[in-house]
């Protein structure tokens, strides 16, 4: 009754059961399994090599800030600014700083900064990138959350009640499409820094401040599908069985509705995270984003200028920023495919 | 026809409305001390005390809808602003005057407006271009192994963030190959010499209009199949009509019907931001007005252009609305 759309789980426990009833007593050595749309989407998803070798990648880069500050510890490097003439070039005109003494094109790789160290400051690009991978992933992750949260309780409530409600939650969803994302996330920045920037808060009022503004500007697509889904799921035979039996409406919601909501939240989830990354790192370069913390975004816009003389310290963070968009984005796009076979390209 | 248009101009106010009055609420509550910045700077950094002039002559003390008032009748009629003691005067359209050195906002604004809109246009019609003809290849020639890998490689182009492939572009072919076409980017006036503007913008469009094209090539390709296999274009190749006339003159036309529609909104927000091409490609348009004002907490520039980006974003929609309901026989008007 929960799940109408499972129509190979249906037509597989029936042809099950005939079975059973022919040999009543007989036991089968192999009983056919029901699966459900979700388990054939996934075994469909695991026969995906591209999608698997995306997963490890993305695998691999939730490990990384996950054990951020144990890598850090266990490499021997850190983000501490060390200005001294032992890594950095000095000349007696301009002491203390210039291009790190470490990594090409001048010198070779050394084991002890494997990825090198930042000109002028001397800080550790390897301890930044692990760092800015957690910051990363923390922002994309927790506004992810928030946004399909809040959309997919906005899309329930108006696709379900109808009527005003619709009518409001509708122009709500309408009114936050026409505001241009990085306008008002420009908007914001400055009154975040306005209010906190002289206490000691200040790089965590900047991390809340940003998802805040991510989760602000992300719920609109989410809601608007969980709208549609809702519109033509309550009208069927299910929904109405439900209420007939007298089932409240927040369970009809939780238990009849949500399982059948999951293909659609699963694909938006999955092409939200990619967008949130790209968006944190992108608000980082324009330097209106995490300027507290290490952050891919801000390494990026401090490294363009020594693209020339020390690439490096551009290409690393650059690197982290497009695999992990990339693979999370293919990865959605497989997992969309996976879970409707339609939209194959 | 008629009704539905003043229906849809009559929304697109209030939401124009609503915008404004959230960007104003946003200024009014946000800052802790909002005229803090232009009491520094007329002070030399010796503000202390005087900041409650400054307060009270800028209308913080009073009430937010009262100010929000003088803010629309500024648009319509033009107001004065008080700088602590100077009296400033600010002629309709007045979106205020800059915190920073006291220009006119709606002035500025219209000096670097040519600058956006070169861009914008530029980069749309180059992904047009684009886009459009390599859609249709496809289609065509669907299923192929040459359709597969350019499905394919664009959906990788187009998975990578839009400023990481414009950086790559401007690093690669300015900073490290030196390609003299893309020497000097920036934005140089059309009338002065159009040859400079072309050059310094080119960069940026193809920038645009390379990365833009990866989606337009998809819907194009998409809503071409779909329309491919209808009925109507069965007839048409039966009754013996030469294959490009099947494709371009049946085809095209209803297969392009969705295409416009997301151009309308795409183009839309292009107008409204284009924030990172002007940053890396040094053209001091609007997006790049926005930011250093951000930077330097130049609040009435950063409330006017948030403005700038809304209102831009709300008429493309209505036109977008508009021209659907022509294209598309189908709409009701209702």
């Amino acid at each position: 009754m929960t799940d109408p759309t499972a129509g190979v789980q249906v037509a597989e426990t029936t042809e099950g059961r005939q079975h059973f009833s022919d040999e009543p007593t007989g036991r089968r050595d192999k009983a056919i399994e029901g699966r459900s749309p979700l388990q054939i989407a996934l075994s469909r998803l695991v026969k995906d090599k591209l999608a698997m070798v995306c997963a490890a990648v993305v695998l691999f880069f939730i490990l990384v800030a996950l054990f951020a500050p144990m890598i850090t510890s266990a490499l021997g490097v850190s983000t501490d600014v060390v200005r001294s003439c032992d890594v950095l070039e000095c000349n007696a005109a301009n002491p203390g700083v210039g291009y790190p003494k470490t990594g090409p094109p001048f010198y070779g790789f050394d084991a002890e900064h494997p990825l090198g160290l930042a000109p002028r400051t001397g800080a550790d690009n390897l301890a930044h990138w692990v760092e800015g991978c957690r910051t990363s992933l923390l922002i994309a992750g927790s506004a992810t959350l928030i946004a399909s949260l809040v959309g997919i309780v906005l899309g329930l409530t108006a696709g379900f009640a109808g009527g005003v409600v619709d009518k409001i939650i509708s122009f709500v969803t309408d009114f936050f499409l026409t505001i241009p994302f990085l306008l008002a996330a420009l908007t914001i920045a400055p009154i975040v820094i306005e209010r906190y920037s002289t206490g000691d808060s200040y790089a965590t009022a900047q991390k809340v401040s940003l998802i805040g503004v991510l989760a602000l500007f992300g719920w609109m697509g989410v809601a608007r599908l969980i709208r549609g889904e809702v519109l033509s799921l309550r009208e069927r035979e299910f929904i109405l069985a439900a209420r007939v039996v007298g089932m409240p409406i927040h369970r009809i919601m939780l238990r009849e509705l949500l399982p059948n909501l999951t293909a659609p939240i699963v694909i938006s989830v999955s092409l939200m995270l990619p967008a949130f990354v790209a968006a944190e790192a992108g608000l980082a370069f324009l330097g209106i984003g995490v300027t507290g913390s290490p952050s891919w975004g801000q390494t990026i816009s401090k490294a363009v200028p020594y693209w020339s003389n020390y690439s490096l310290y551009l290409i690393e963070p650059m690197l982290g920023v497009v695999l992990l968009v990339l693979s999370l984005n293919l990865l959605g796009d497989a997992i969309r495919d996976a879970l409707d076979p339609k939209t194959r390209r | 026809m008629f009704a539905y248009v003043v229906k849809r101009l009559l929304s697109g106010v209030v939401v124009l409305f609503l915008v404004s009055m959230t960007i104003f609420l946003v200024f009014w509550y946000g800052p802790q001390e909002p005229a803090q910045v232009v009491c520094d700077r007329q002070t030399s950094n010796r503000c202390g005390e005087r900041i409650e002039l400054y307060r009270e002559n800028l209308g913080y003390n009073n009430a937010w809808y009262e100010e929000y008032g003088t803010f629309l009748k500024g648009i319509a009629v033009g107001r004065d602003i008080k700088f602590g003691n100077r009296e400033l005067s600010c002629a309709a359209p007045c979106l205020g005057r800059s915190y920073l050195n006291d220009a006119p906002v709606w002035e500025e604004m219209k000096t670097r407006m040519p600058a956006t809109f070169s861009v914008a246009i530029g980069g749309a019609a180059l992904y047009l271009l684009l886009g459009i003809p390599i859609g249709i290849a496809a289609a065509r020639r669907r299923g192929t192994l040459a359709d597969k890998a350019l499905v394919s490689s664009f959906l990788v182009i187009s998975s990578i963030p839009y400023y990481l492939f414009a950086l790559l572009v401007w690093l690669f072919l300015t900073i490290s190959w030196e390609i003299p076409l893309f020497a000097e980017t920036g934005y140089f006036p059309l009338t002065d010499n159009p040859a400079k503007w072309f050059s310094g913008l080119f960069l940026a469009w193809i920038a645009l209009g390379v990365f833009g094209c990866t989606s337009y090539t998809r819907y194009t390709r998409g809503s071409m199949v779909e329309v491919l296999g209808e009925d109507y274009i069965r007839t048409a190749k039966a009754k013996g009509l030469a294959s490009t006339k099947v494709v371009y003159k049946h085809g095209l036309r209803s297969a392009l019907v969705p295409v416009v529609t997301i151009f309308g909104i795409d183009f839309g927000t292009l107008l409204a931001g284009t924030i990172f091409t002007e940053q890396i490609f040094d053209i001091e348009g609007i997006g790049r007005w926005a930011l250093n004002a951000v930077y330097q907490r130049d609040l009435p520039v950063v409330a006017a252009t948030a403005l700038f980006g809304a209102t831009i974003l709300i008429i493309s929609n209505l036109i977008v609305d508009v021209v659907y309901s022509i294209l598309d026989p189908r709409v009701r008007f209702s």
